[in-house]
Order: structure tokens, then sequence, then C-alpha cells
């Protein structure tokens, strides 16, 4: 069958142009900012999706993976002896401030436990090793620390809180909603360096037998550990990413930069299609008096639809990973998620038919006596 | 062969509060293999009449009978069934799908009318040459002359092998010399193809080529 849709279109290949790209950018709208928007809540969370612990034991109220509070480090003893856990240590994740060689100061966001390594923490060690943190007073600092703290080598001496440590190591991918540049030292290094972490832990980590009941487990330590709160990991992941949806308005941004780049599609394509069908009317007219009916129209209209929505995801798409090697020279992880992707298209397609109906509405009141006047 | 019968036709109009009357009782019946001319002067309700035998648009009271099948509906699905079927129609201004070629403008009709894939293409091409347009077949309609777009859209009409052909003002935006090919073409083609031809027109030329001239007036037949 002839493909009038196509043809038509393809007939003022301009405007399919300047339709397409509209499209496009109104995809490409929606993708970067929900690329950014889920590598923002990435960070988040990149921590606690890393470390293999089954339950996070925090200080109630506490808001996020970054924001901790203190509890006793002792306490970590009482999760070990319940039946089910394979093991259990302290993690205090602490903001520290560390002296730049020029002497500026910059806020450290550090990592510290007693056994890194069995917790898969951190993953991507580039320089180092995690065993040689117990040695002294000794930190791995984030590949990403450069941007705010300058270069650094493996070998370089850091203050933190005027005391001198060295930095033995160079991790990667290790990053923090704040921002903050991510350390990882020995516990006992931090609970030395800070006071008023001594005695003290922000966080027990702990991971499960195999086949032990998770629920069960969690009961037992909230009932040992009454003034704690006892989470999932996957709990504890969202909750820490929802934080900064819900507290910095970055949801409501990005719920209204969705809803403009819908829009914008929506208004584009059916202005698109509605000119395009005024300027036809007689063909469509003519179609009908022919034998065609209202059915056979919408399937053009919404073949057109069709194609300006696939044309537009495509041109989308080339738009917004064009831009992620530009982002990530500027820090800025995009996350490119097949399901981010299959919903924008599948968005896209579905508004671009209901903008359709516009036009559609026209054509079935059209009257085919008209293709009788001149 | 009766192919197309009027009995009786009236067709009214609102126009805000008034109902004007263009059709008051017209009859008529058209044969197989024969063409007819429908003349009158602007207003007369030509137009009008061949909307409603074209299965366009539906009388106020009346019957409109298409190969002894009574269309006497409001439904668009019966009329668009009974042009699809049985009606294939010329246009003054010819309307052709500028997006499309010559030939694949009379193939779309194909398609329309339920022909598909090759079959509607060698009928397509098939008509094209019985109208003399055998060389140009992927020519838009931008690149064709007023007489060769006159005659894809004739093409087109035949394409589905339609029974009945409603031709309104073929000659109107031609010159004297390609209008009297066209008259030909009609006169040949009810001939060789068995076609019931109706041509409205305001054209004298076009007497040379019926059987039969009727006359409108104000909404009647005077002959």
């Amino acid at each position: 069958m002839i493909d009038l849709a196509r043809k038509i279109l393809l007939y003022d290949k301009l405007r399919f142009f300047i339709t397409v790209s509209g499209v496009g950018f109104a995809v490409a709208l929606v993708l970067v900012q929900t690329g950014l928007f889920l590598g923002l809540m990435d960070n988040a969370s990149i921590t606690i999706d890393h470390m293999d612990a089954d339950i996070w034991v925090l200080a109630k109220n506490t808001p996020n993976i970054d924001f901790a509070r203190t509890f006793s480090d002792a306490f970590v003893n009482r999760v070990r002896s319940i039946d089910g856990v394979k093991r259990a240590d302290n993690l205090v994740v602490w903001f520290i401030r560390m002296a730049l060689p020029n002497g500026v100061q910059e806020g450290v966001e550090m990592y510290a436990m007693e056994r890194f390594k069995e917790w898969g923490m951190p993953w991507e060690v580039a320089e180092g090793q995690l065993e040689d943190l117990k040695r002294g007073r000794f930190v791995m600092l984030d590949d990403s620390a450069t941007k705010r703290c300058g270069p650094f080598a493996v070998g370089d001496y850091r203050e933190f809180i005027g005391k001198r440590m060295k930095i033995i190591g160079r991790t990667k991918q290790a990053l923090s909603f704040t921002t903050a540049p991510v350390a990882f030292t020995d516990l006992r290094s931090i609970q030395a360096l800070t006071p008023e972490l001594e005695g003290q832990t922000t966080y027990i980590v702990v991971k499960l037998n195999e086949g032990a009941d998770r629920e069960r487990v969690m009961a037992e330590i909230r009932q040992r550990l009454p003034h704690t709160d006892v989470r999932t990991r996957e709990d504890w992941s969202s909750g820490s990413r929802n934080y900064w949806v819900t507290s910095t308005g970055l949801g409501l941004q990005l719920a209204s930069t969705i809803l403009l780049g819908c829009i914008v599609a929506i208004i584009i394509v059916a202005q698109t299609l509605y000119t395009s069908t005024m300027e036809h009317l007689k063909e469509f007219g003519t179609i009908k008096a022919i034998g065609a009916g209202n059915g056979h129209i919408y399937g053009i209209l919404a073949r057109q639809a069709t194609i300006a929505a696939i044309g537009g995801a495509v041109v989308g798409a080339a738009i917004t990973f064009a831009l992620r090697p530009v982002m990530m020279k500027m820090d800025l992880k995009l996350l490119i998620v097949p399901n981010v992707w299959a919903m924008t298209f599948v968005g896209t397609l579905v508004f671009s038919l209901s903008a359709s109906m516009i036009s559609f509405r026209k054509v079935a009141k059209l009257d085919p006596a008209m293709v009788f006047r001149g | 062969m009766t192919v197309l019968q009027a009995n009786d036709i009236h067709k009214e109009f609102s126009e805000g509060e008034d109902v004007v009357s263009v059709l008051n009782g017209v009859s008529l019946a058209l044969a197989q293999g024969e063409i007819v001319s429908l003349e009158g002067p602007s207003g007369s309700g030509k137009t009008t009449l061949l909307s409603i035998l074209g299965c366009i648009m539906t009388a106020t009271s009346g019957e409109v009978v298409v190969e002894d099948e009574e269309i006497n509906t409001d439904d668009p699905r019966v009329l668009q069934e009974a042009r699809k079927r049985s009606i294939g129609f010329v246009f003054q201004q010819y309307n052709l799908i500028p997006a499309l070629s010559a030939v694949e403008n009379v193939e779309y009709a194909l398609n329309i009318k339920g022909v598909r894939g090759a079959e509607a293409r060698e009928e397509a091409e098939r008509v094209m040459t019985e109208v003399g347009l055998g060389h140009k077949f992927h020519a838009p309609p931008r690149d064709l002359s007023g007489g060769q777009k006159q005659r894809v859209a004739i093409a087109r009409a035949l394409a589905g092998r339609s029974p009945i052909l409603l031709v309104d003002e073929p000659t109107a935006n031609l010159d004297s010399q390609t209008a009297e090919q066209i008259l030909e073409l009609f006169r040949s083609l009810a001939r060789s193809e068995n076609r019931a031809i109706l041509v409205v027109t305001h054209d004298p030329k076009v007497r040379n080529v019926v059987d039969r001239v009727l006359t409108i007036r104000d909404g009647r037949l005077c002959n």
C-alpha cells in the first residue's frame, strides 16, 4: 500500500526537519534532565548500593548517608551475637576539614572502617592497598577530589583537622551527593583524629548468613538496640535518595522539566500536523470521496504522528549521547537507563498520537462534498 | 442495464431560520455504456445532485439506487461503501495528491478500494496507459499540464472498475483542443469500458459526445 502518511510528511522536507528537531529537543530536554537527576541520585546512595551489607543500623532520624549521627561503637557486639548474622562492623561517615597545599580548607567526607575489603568498599581502587590503611595515619582519596582539592599523588601528605596524614591510595567512583570529596581511612584513625568520635560510630553494617531470615534479624536488632533505626539496604538507599528529592525541591524541578518537555513535544507535533492537515484538507476530502473512511484517515494522521515521534526520539537520543561526554567533563553524571529511555519514547509516541487527534477532529467533520468546490 | 437511479429526490438546507429547497423532485436513470450530461446555470442544484448521486450526501427525501441497491441512509459507512464499490469521481480541480506521482495517485485510489501490492500497481499502469499517459507514470502532478492532470484524474476514477463515473466540469480549466481530447476520451471509455458516465458541465462542446442531455433549473429537471 502507498505510504501516504510518509509521503505527505516528506513532501515538505523543511517542515519535517523542523518538526523532528523540535520533538528531538523536547525529548533531549527530558532525557538530559532525567539523566542528570538519576546521576545525582546515584551519587546519593552509591556507597550504600556498593557496600555488601544487608542491613544498616543507624541513629534515629538520620536523614541520609551523608548527615550521620553518632552512637556507641560497642553496640556492634550486640549485633554480632544475633543468630543469622555473618558479620557486623562499625562504619563512620563524617565530614572532616582538609587543608590544601595552598592553605585553603576543604570539607572531605571520610569513610572509616576496620575491614573495608570484606564489605566491598571502596569498590574501585586505582592505586594502593586497602590493608595498609590500618598501618598508620593513612588515607585513600577518591580521584574526584582533584576537581575541588587540586591534583594529588600517592605519597603526598595532607592535613586533616591540623593532623598530617599520608595519601597511600587513590580510588575511583566514590561520590557524594554533597559533592564533597570522599576519602577512606581506618576506624581508629578517624576516632583519634576527632575527639567527638571516640567510642562512637555512625553506622553498623550487617551481612547475613545464607538463608537467614532478614526480618527476624532486624526485629532482634531493634529489640537489642531500641534507640536506633534498622533499615534494609534497599530501604536505606531509597531513603537517602528521597531525602534529596524532597528537601531540595529537586523532584519538583525534574517533574516541571519533564512536564515542560512533554508540553513542548505535544505542541510541536499538534501544530505541525494541524497546519499540514489544513493544507491538505482537499486531499483528505478527495480520499473520503473516493471511499476512505474516518479510520483510514486517522491511520494516516497516526502514522504521521508516529514518524514524527520516532524521528524526534532518535534526534533526542543523539543529542543526549552527544552531551554525555560534555557533562562528564563538568563532573556531571548523565545516567542512561533503558527504562527511562523506553518510557520517554513511549511517552513521546503517546503524546504525538494524542496531538494528532486535534487534526483528526477537523478531518472527521470534513464534508466530502467540499471536493466539488473550487 | 440501469446502474444508477434517482427517484423523486428532494434536498433542503437550513440557512439560519430559513429552509432552502435546492432539489425539488429530481428523477433520472443512467445505464451502462451511456454518457449523459447535466447542464444548468449556477445555483441550479447540479453539484448537490451530483453529491447525492455520488453517495457523498443524502437526500432529504427520495431514493438513490446504485447497482440495484437502495442507498437511503445517513449512515456514513453505508455511503462510504457505496462510493468505494460503485462510483468513480473526476473533479473539476483534478484534486490530485501532490506528494504522490501520477501512477501513485491512481494506485492509492485502488488501495482505498482494497486492491494492494503488485495487482494495484499493474492496474494503475494499465489505466494510465489507457488514458494516454504511459510515459508519465512517475511524474509528480506539478510537472503535468492541465490536460495531463485531468487524464490522471480520469485514470484514478477508472481504476477499481467502478461502473459509474461522475464527472464535474471536466473541461473548465482546459484549452479547447485539450478539452476535445478529454471529451473524446470519455466517449471511448463509456463504450469500451461499458461505464455509465454523468458529466456536469457548462460547456456546450460536451453535447457532441453525450447520448443525452439533462437540464436542471431551480432544482428541477427540465427534460
